[in-house]
């Protein structure tokens, strides 16, 4: 009970996490632009806010993977698509089309399957730990 | 936008190794909690981390926002595949079809850009 109350904890900071994250890209991609502008003041501004953010994001990532597994920590990344398609159409005022859309939803259907996928390899991983523990 | 999209699934592999060696980093036992951050390991990966983020930058400079995460997106079979290989993590037959279907995903919205 206790510890799915946990999990639960560290899916809620790992979304706010990933959110950070997202915004993070809207940094990058106004660099990006800064750069093509040949505004090196604003690039460079905007990649220290990117250097910023990943400081904050190494060390709770790096408490989240405590907590999560890789994959599962890795896949629940894959929300970052729907940002970068929302983030793209308000920030940039990028074209959304509708193949964007469903390439997103497979790519996301696609994270599913890794996950669950993955899901029956951690049960046989706990089983074979208690195996272990009972020979010992 | 060919030459952009490369910069930045480039800098998806290499923040991919970063996230791998993380990983071995997180699974070791540390005298202390600064011993946990500052190790060779974990210096390392942020290094390669950060040359990363500076690809992302030199790739959004032809790569919209909306295509850039789902670019991005190959890192999960960057992960998966130096998992097996550095980690020892399995590959079930659902978790492959995953990763099959991520890359269809990737090539239908890249053709919608």
């Amino acid at each position: 009970m206790n510890n799915q109350k946990e999990t639960v904890k560290w899916f809620v900071v790992l979304h706010a996490i990933i959110l950070i994250f997202s915004i993070n890209s809207i940094c990058s991609k106004t660099a990006g632009v800064a750069l093509n502008d040949k505004d090196y003041v604003k690039a460079l501004l905007f990649y220290g806010v990117v250097i910023c953010i990943l400081g904050f994001y190494a060390i709770a990532w790096q408490q989240v993977l405590k907590h999560l597994p890789l994959i599962t920590a890795y896949a629940n990344k894959a929300v970052t698509t729907l940002w970068g398609l929302v983030w793209g159409y308000i920030v940039f005022g990028e074209k959304v089309t509708l193949i964007k859309i469903v390439g997103a939803a497979i790519v996301i259907f696609g994270v599913y399957l890794v996950v669950t996928g993955d899901e029956s390899v951690q049960l046989s991983e706990k089983k074979s730990d208690k195996e272990e523990q009972a020979n010992d | 936008m060919i030459k952009y999209a490369l910069i930045m699934l480039t800098g998806t592999l290499i923040a991919s190794i970063s996230q791998i060696v993380l990983k071995k980093a997180a699974e070791k036992e540390y005298p202390s909690k600064l011993a946990e951050y500052l190790n060779p390991m974990v210096i390392g990966a942020y290094g390669f981390f950060f040359g990363a983020s500076l690809l992302a930058i030199l790739g959004y400079r032809g790569v919209p926002l909306s295509l850039g995460p789902i670019l991005e997106a190959t890192g999960y079979i960057w992960v998966a595949v130096l998992g097996k290989i550095f980690l020892g993590e399995k590959i079930s037959k659902r978790k492959a079809l995953g990763l099959l279907v991520i890359i269809a995903g990737i090539v239908v919205a890249a053709l919608g850009a």
